[in-house]
Protein backbone atom coordinates (compact mmCIF):
# COMPACT_ATOMS: atom_id res chain seq x y z
CA UNK A 1 0.00 0.00 0.00
CA UNK A 2 1.21 3.29 -0.30
CA UNK A 3 -0.19 6.57 0.94
CA UNK A 4 -1.23 9.92 -1.07
CA UNK A 5 -1.68 12.77 0.95
CA UNK A 6 -4.44 15.42 -0.18
CA UNK A 7 -4.30 18.99 -0.06
CA UNK A 8 -6.91 20.73 1.58
CA UNK A 9 -8.91 22.34 -0.98
CA UNK A 10 -8.81 18.89 -3.14
CA UNK A 11 -11.09 16.85 0.42
CA UNK A 12 -13.92 17.61 -0.43
CA UNK A 13 -13.90 15.43 -3.49
CA UNK A 14 -12.47 12.54 -1.19
CA UNK A 15 -14.75 12.06 1.15
CA UNK A 16 -12.92 14.87 3.55
CA UNK A 17 -9.81 12.65 3.99
CA UNK A 18 -6.42 14.15 4.57
CA UNK A 19 -4.98 11.06 2.76
CA UNK A 20 -5.68 7.82 0.57
CA UNK A 21 -4.26 4.54 0.24
CA UNK A 22 -3.63 2.43 -2.89
CA UNK A 23 -2.09 -0.17 -4.00
CA UNK A 24 -0.07 0.34 -6.88
CA UNK A 25 3.01 -0.37 -8.59
CA UNK A 26 4.14 3.27 -10.35
CA UNK A 27 3.54 6.54 -9.33
CA UNK A 28 0.94 6.71 -12.88
CA UNK A 29 -1.08 3.76 -11.38
CA UNK A 30 -1.68 5.19 -7.85
CA UNK A 31 -2.67 8.51 -9.64
CA UNK A 32 -5.45 6.94 -11.43
CA UNK A 33 -6.14 4.51 -8.69
CA UNK A 34 -7.09 7.60 -6.87
CA UNK A 35 -8.98 9.13 -9.84
CA UNK A 36 -10.73 6.44 -10.93
CA UNK A 37 -11.88 5.95 -7.16
CA UNK A 38 -12.54 9.70 -6.87
CA UNK A 39 -13.66 10.93 -10.01
CA UNK A 40 -14.52 14.37 -9.21
CA UNK A 41 -10.09 14.36 -8.51
CA UNK A 42 -9.49 13.94 -11.85
CA UNK A 43 -10.20 17.52 -14.08
CA UNK A 44 -7.87 18.99 -10.35
CA UNK A 45 -5.06 16.81 -11.41
CA UNK A 46 -5.34 15.89 -14.93
CA UNK A 47 -6.10 18.38 -18.33
CA UNK A 48 -8.08 17.39 -21.08
CA UNK A 49 -5.12 15.19 -22.56
CA UNK A 50 -5.06 13.13 -19.73
CA UNK A 51 -1.72 14.81 -18.61
CA UNK A 52 -0.76 15.77 -15.02
CA UNK A 53 -2.06 19.57 -14.87
CA UNK A 54 1.10 21.63 -15.51
CA UNK A 55 0.72 23.19 -12.22
CA UNK A 56 0.61 19.68 -9.94
CA UNK A 57 3.68 18.21 -8.50
CA UNK A 58 4.11 14.70 -7.54
CA UNK A 59 6.89 14.06 -4.36
CA UNK A 60 7.12 10.46 -3.45
CA UNK A 61 8.39 10.68 -0.14
CA UNK A 62 11.08 13.81 -0.73
CA UNK A 63 12.01 13.68 -3.91
CA UNK A 64 9.91 15.76 -7.08
CA UNK A 65 9.00 12.38 -9.52
CA UNK A 66 10.36 14.99 -12.21
CA UNK A 67 13.65 14.13 -11.67
CA UNK A 68 13.16 10.53 -10.84
CA UNK A 69 11.31 8.54 -13.57
CA UNK A 70 7.76 10.54 -13.32
CA UNK A 71 4.64 8.51 -13.84
CA UNK A 72 6.68 5.58 -14.41
CA UNK A 73 8.67 5.61 -10.88
CA UNK A 74 8.13 2.34 -9.16
CA UNK A 75 6.78 2.35 -5.52
CA UNK A 76 7.72 0.70 -2.43
CA UNK A 77 5.29 -0.66 0.02
CA UNK A 78 5.09 2.29 2.80
CA UNK A 79 5.95 5.56 0.33
CA UNK A 80 4.22 8.32 0.42
CA UNK A 81 2.96 10.78 -2.26
CA UNK A 82 2.13 14.55 -1.96
CA UNK A 83 0.42 16.30 -4.41
CA UNK A 84 1.83 19.61 -3.96
CA UNK A 85 1.42 22.76 -6.46
CA UNK A 86 3.36 25.22 -8.14
CA UNK A 87 2.58 28.83 -7.42
CA UNK A 88 4.23 31.99 -8.61
CA UNK A 89 2.53 35.25 -9.75
CA UNK A 90 3.34 38.93 -10.86
CA UNK A 91 3.45 41.45 -13.62
CA UNK A 92 2.05 44.28 -11.05
CA UNK A 93 4.42 46.62 -12.12
CA UNK A 94 1.62 47.43 -15.64
CA UNK A 95 -1.14 48.99 -13.41
CA UNK A 96 -3.33 48.96 -16.33
CA UNK A 97 -3.68 45.18 -16.37
CA UNK A 98 -7.01 44.74 -15.32
CA UNK A 99 -8.13 42.33 -11.94
CA UNK A 100 -8.49 39.33 -13.16
CA UNK A 101 -11.74 38.91 -10.78
CA UNK B 1 -14.77 34.32 4.36
CA UNK B 2 -11.41 34.69 5.19
CA UNK B 3 -10.25 35.35 8.82
CA UNK B 4 -6.90 36.40 9.75
CA UNK B 5 -6.01 36.24 13.28
CA UNK B 6 -3.73 38.68 14.79
CA UNK B 7 -0.27 37.10 15.37
CA UNK B 8 -0.71 35.69 11.72
CA UNK B 9 -1.62 39.21 10.04
CA UNK B 10 1.38 40.90 11.92
CA UNK B 11 3.73 38.20 10.52
CA UNK B 12 2.45 39.23 6.83
CA UNK B 13 2.70 42.19 7.18
CA UNK B 14 6.25 42.52 8.87
CA UNK B 15 7.53 40.29 5.84
CA UNK B 16 5.68 42.49 3.60
CA UNK B 17 7.33 45.11 4.96
CA UNK B 18 10.72 43.64 5.19
CA UNK B 19 11.01 42.08 1.44
CA UNK B 20 10.13 45.68 -0.02
CA UNK B 21 10.96 46.45 -2.55
CA UNK B 22 10.63 43.06 -3.58
CA UNK B 23 7.74 40.73 -3.66
CA UNK B 24 7.59 38.49 -0.78
CA UNK B 25 5.24 34.94 -0.67
CA UNK B 26 4.10 33.02 2.32
CA UNK B 27 1.79 30.26 3.38
CA UNK B 28 -1.28 30.68 5.45
CA UNK B 29 -2.46 28.00 7.80
CA UNK B 30 -5.22 27.29 9.76
CA UNK B 31 -9.18 25.35 10.29
CA UNK B 32 -11.59 25.36 7.97
CA UNK B 33 -15.22 25.80 9.84
CA UNK B 34 -18.52 25.64 8.55
CA UNK B 35 -16.94 27.47 5.69
CA UNK B 36 -15.08 29.91 7.36
CA UNK B 37 -11.06 29.58 6.77
CA UNK B 38 -9.69 30.87 10.11
CA UNK B 39 -5.91 31.44 9.33
CA UNK B 40 -3.62 31.17 12.69
CA UNK B 41 -0.38 30.83 11.17
CA UNK B 42 1.66 32.79 8.38
CA UNK B 43 4.61 31.11 7.29
CA UNK B 44 7.25 33.16 5.15
CA UNK B 45 8.36 31.07 2.11
CA UNK B 46 11.20 32.10 -0.01
CA UNK B 47 10.68 33.82 -3.24
CA UNK B 48 12.55 31.67 -5.66
CA UNK B 49 11.85 33.44 -8.93
CA UNK B 50 15.57 33.90 -10.75
CA UNK B 51 14.61 37.55 -12.13
CA UNK B 52 13.21 40.50 -10.90
CA UNK B 53 11.65 40.32 -7.79
CA UNK B 54 9.97 43.31 -7.63
CA UNK B 55 7.04 42.39 -9.46
CA UNK B 56 7.72 38.73 -9.46
CA UNK B 57 7.30 35.60 -7.05
CA UNK B 58 7.71 32.17 -6.93
CA UNK B 59 6.99 29.58 -4.11
CA UNK B 60 9.46 26.82 -4.14
CA UNK B 61 7.35 23.22 -4.49
CA UNK B 62 9.55 21.47 -1.98
CA UNK B 63 9.26 23.96 1.10
CA UNK B 64 5.86 24.43 0.34
CA UNK B 65 5.88 20.57 0.75
CA UNK B 66 7.62 20.96 4.14
CA UNK B 67 5.09 23.63 5.39
CA UNK B 68 2.53 20.74 4.14
CA UNK B 69 3.56 18.63 6.55
CA UNK B 70 4.22 21.04 9.20
CA UNK B 71 0.87 21.78 9.23
CA UNK B 72 -0.72 18.19 9.26
CA UNK B 73 1.62 17.70 12.45
CA UNK B 74 -0.03 20.80 14.02
CA UNK B 75 -3.58 19.63 13.06
CA UNK B 76 -3.91 22.56 11.03
CA UNK B 77 -4.69 23.03 6.99
CA UNK B 78 -2.62 25.06 4.38
CA UNK B 79 -5.21 27.16 3.27
CA UNK B 80 -3.50 29.82 1.29
CA UNK B 81 -0.59 31.86 -0.08
CA UNK B 82 -0.14 35.02 0.85
CA UNK B 83 2.69 37.55 -1.82
CA UNK B 84 2.90 41.14 -1.52
CA UNK B 85 2.46 43.42 -4.20
CA UNK B 86 5.15 46.82 -3.82
CA UNK B 87 3.89 50.31 -5.01
CA UNK B 88 1.13 48.21 -6.62
CA UNK B 89 -3.14 47.63 -5.77
CA UNK B 90 -4.15 44.42 -3.72
CA UNK B 91 -5.59 43.29 -7.00
CA UNK B 92 -5.31 39.54 -8.57
CA UNK B 93 -3.02 40.46 -12.07
CA UNK B 94 -2.99 37.79 -14.89
CA UNK B 95 0.12 37.11 -13.96
CA UNK B 96 -1.54 35.96 -10.71
CA UNK B 97 -4.08 34.01 -12.08
CA UNK B 98 -2.06 32.23 -14.80
CA UNK B 99 0.55 31.04 -12.57
CA UNK B 100 -1.53 30.20 -9.30
CA UNK B 101 -3.19 27.48 -8.18
CA UNK B 102 -7.38 27.37 -7.77
CA UNK B 103 -6.91 25.05 -4.89
CA UNK B 104 -6.22 27.93 -2.59
CA UNK B 105 -7.05 31.10 -1.66
CA UNK B 106 -4.63 33.98 -2.38
CA UNK B 107 -4.22 37.36 -0.15
CA UNK B 108 -2.50 39.98 -2.16
CA UNK B 109 -0.98 42.91 0.51
CA UNK B 110 -0.05 46.63 -1.22
CA UNK B 111 2.75 48.23 -0.17
CA UNK B 112 2.97 51.49 -0.96
CA UNK B 113 6.27 53.41 -0.52
CA UNK B 114 7.21 50.31 1.99
CA UNK B 115 4.23 50.25 4.13
CA UNK B 116 1.28 47.77 3.40
CA UNK B 117 -1.71 49.88 2.77
CA UNK B 118 -4.59 47.57 1.68
CA UNK B 119 -5.18 43.47 1.19
CA UNK B 120 -7.11 41.64 -0.73
CA UNK B 121 -8.59 38.19 -1.09
CA UNK B 122 -8.97 36.13 -4.33
CA UNK B 123 -9.58 32.57 -5.55
CA UNK B 124 -8.95 31.57 -9.13
CA UNK B 125 -11.18 29.60 -10.69
CA UNK B 126 -10.83 25.77 -12.10
CA UNK B 127 -10.06 26.86 -15.61
CA UNK B 128 -7.71 29.81 -14.46
CA UNK B 129 -9.60 32.21 -16.46
CA UNK B 130 -11.39 34.40 -13.74
CA UNK B 131 -11.04 34.62 -9.93
CA UNK B 132 -13.71 35.19 -7.44
CA UNK B 133 -12.60 38.21 -4.89
CA UNK B 134 -13.11 36.25 -1.18
CA UNK B 135 -14.45 38.35 1.88
CA UNK B 136 -11.20 38.96 3.86
CA UNK B 137 -11.80 40.46 8.01
CA UNK B 138 -8.49 41.72 9.38
CA UNK B 139 -7.84 41.87 12.99
CA UNK B 140 -9.79 44.68 14.44
CA UNK B 141 -6.59 46.96 15.33
CA UNK B 142 -4.93 46.23 11.78
CA UNK B 143 -4.88 50.02 9.98
CA UNK B 144 -6.67 49.76 7.55
CA UNK B 145 -9.95 48.38 5.83
CA UNK B 146 -9.79 45.41 3.02
CA UNK B 147 -12.21 46.29 0.32
CA UNK B 148 -15.14 44.50 0.45
CA UNK B 149 -16.76 41.86 -2.27
ZN1 LIG C 1 0.25 39.38 -7.48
Amino acid sequence: MVKILIPTALRQYVDQRDAVEVEARTVGEALETLSRRYTELRRHLYNEEGKLRSFVNIYLNDEDIRYLQREATPLNDGDTLTIVPSIAGGGHGDQHHQCAC
Amino acid sequence: MMRIEPAAWQAMVRHAEQSYPNECCGALLGVVENGVQRVSLARPLRNVYAGDQRDRYEVDPTELLAVDREARAQGLQLIGIYHSHPDADAYFSKTDLENSCPWFSFVVLAVKKGRVEAAGCFVPEADQRSAIRQELVLPEDSRFCTSKP
